[in-house]
């Protein structure tokens, strides 16, 4: 039927059922001449069903039901099914990812309070707090945003749409208007049958739609700019400006490792000889905030081993495990520090020596860093 | 160059020395800090540390400089003031460089950081081998 419905061959629409074409064979012929009885169908509408009526001197066979097809549809072709939905919750900007975020305490807190600390707000000599409107306006300038985002914003803006939709539930209008009786293309059926069946989805999907109604009048006000910028982090979990940026911790649905890059820096051992240490990022989870590590593969004598998310080993700090701003931005100095300010040669605190000093015992090298 | 190891340079040229100075104390690793101007003949000849606290004891300062500054003496209590990697001695020209508005005008700058020490790890056990 799939492939009937992708191609450009004619068929018949008749009270709610699909008729295909009935292919010539000598036999069939036979059979029908005992199916036919009285005129040709000429005018289609006529409540009897037959299995094979003649339409424009073609026959056809009766093949299946519109409103069972739709009904079912999820069952019959589930990846079509899945792809009809995604792209139907896409269009009207309903995916849960998108609600969820615009109402995420987590995020705003991130947007909103830690990240104006970090990066640089003001040009020139001017120093004033900026609203968030203006982070977002600075976001913008800073991160270079698909247009297809801007796009997004204006459809994500449009509450009529979604309105009209819920007001015809609301008033339990039909949720699709069924194709007339007659000859239709493959092609044309296939359309209006994906219509029909994104109608049906959003009918399920009406709490959600209801929810993204409340969200989006919250928004209503904002700029289609700033309303991009929200789609693009929604859509990206992540974002770095002027070395400090988050991302989305895989591992814990809705929690986010905020970080701050060190930039290169030198530290000096012992006998005040340098070592050249790349940058790297210092991190802290906002899923229950702990001790700040390092992202990526790293060396450094406050870390145990060579490898990524280690724990930077620190004297005397306790992080607090409640997700405030100002915890996060505590615990990320505190870390920043350490890395870049926290060695000291000449006591050679750390898991690790810069210079050699463990003759017998292998330890983290760091030679290479040597400058 | 890092600025953990850029050492007191001077990019300025003798005529530069006439220029407004401009100093930033930033609190710990944020972008930007409390900015202070200091007009050609009212710098010359006093350290920066000097300059800095004078800078720190502004009275008129609004709401948000006045946030900064606490959040700088949170730093300060056991901290440093660090620029450009090291502990600030010497004066404000030993530090500044040469930079210019969006207008054109140019002036010295130097970036100030109150950054409150974290000392990192365990000591070490010293094995005699």
């Amino acid at each position: 039927m799939k492939q009937l419905l992708d191609s450009d061959m004619e068929l018949v629409v008749e009270s709610d059922f699909i008729y295909i074409p009935l292919l010539f064979d000598p036999e069939i012929e036979r059979e029908i001449q005992g199916f036919q009885s009285g005129k040709p169908l000429e005018s289609p509408g006529k409540p009897e069903l037959k299995s094979i009526i003649k339409f424009k001197g073609k026959h056809f066979i009766k093949a299946l039901n519109l409103h069972s097809f739709i009904d079912n549809y999820e069952a019959i072709d589930s990846y079509s099914f899945q792809r009809l939905r995604n792209e139907c919750l896409r269009k009207y900007q309903l995916t849960r990812k998108v609600n969820g975020h615009f109402l995420d305490e987590t995020l705003r807190a991130i947007l909103f309070q830690i990240t104006p600390y970090f990066i640089k707000k003001n040009k020139g000599l001017n120093r004033k707090k900026i609203s968030d409107e203006e982070i977002l306006d600075l976001i913008g300038e800073k991160t270079d945003i698909p247009e297809k985002y801007y796009k997004e914003a204006k459809t994500f803006g449009d509450l009529k749409p979604l309105k009209k939709f819920l007001e015809g539930l609301r008033n339990q209008k039909p949720l699709f208007k069924m194709p007339e009786n007659g000859l239709h293309s493959g092609r044309k059926l296939r359309d209006w049958i994906h219509k029909a069946i994104q109608a049906k989805i959003l009918a399920n999907e009406h709490h959600r739609i209801a929810k993204s109604l409340q969200v989006r009048e919250q928004f209503r006000q904002a700029k289609p700019e700033h309303i991009a910028v929200l789609l693009y982090i929604a859509d990206t979990g992540a974002m770095e400006i002027d070395g400090f940026g988050f991302t989305m911790n895989n591992a814990y649905n809705g929690e986010y490792l905020i970080y701050k890059r060190t930039g290169d820096y030198i530290l000096k051992d012992y006998y005040a000889r340098s070592y050249l240490f790349p940058d790297c990022r210092v991190a802290v989870s906002t899923y229950s905030p702990s001790m700040p590590f390092v992202m990526e593969k790293y060396k450094h004598p406050f870390l145990l081993g060579h490898k990524s998310g280690q724990e930077i080993c620190m004297k005397t700090f306790a992080p607090s495990n409640e997700f405030k701003a100002e915890n996060v931005i505590r615990t990320l100095e505190v870390g920043l520090t350490a890395m870049r300010y926290g060695y000291n040669g000449r006591k050679r605190n750390g898991y690790h020596s810069l210079d050699k000093m463990w003759v017998h015992i292998p330890t983290i090298d760091f030679e290479d860093y040597r400058i | 160059m890092t600025d953990t190891e850029v050492k007191k340079t001077l990019e300025i040229d003798e005529a530069e020395k006439l220029l407004p100075l401009v100093l930033e104390i930033i609190p710990g690793h944020a972008a930007e800090g409390l900015i202070d101007i200091y007009e050609p003949g009212n710098y010359e000849g006093k350290s920066l540390r000097k300059l800095c606290d004078r800078t720190l004891n502004k009275k008129n300062l609004s709401i948000e400089e006045q946030l900064i500054v606490e959040d700088v003496n949170r730093q300060l209590k056991g901290g440093k003031l660090l620029s450009r990697g090291q502990e600030i001695e010497g004066t404000a020209l030993e530090y500044a460089v040469s930079e210019q508005t969006e207008a054109g005008e140019k002036y010295l700058y130097v970036p100030i950081r109150a950054i409150k020490p974290q000392e990192g790890g365990k000591g070490l056990f010293i094995v005699d081998s």
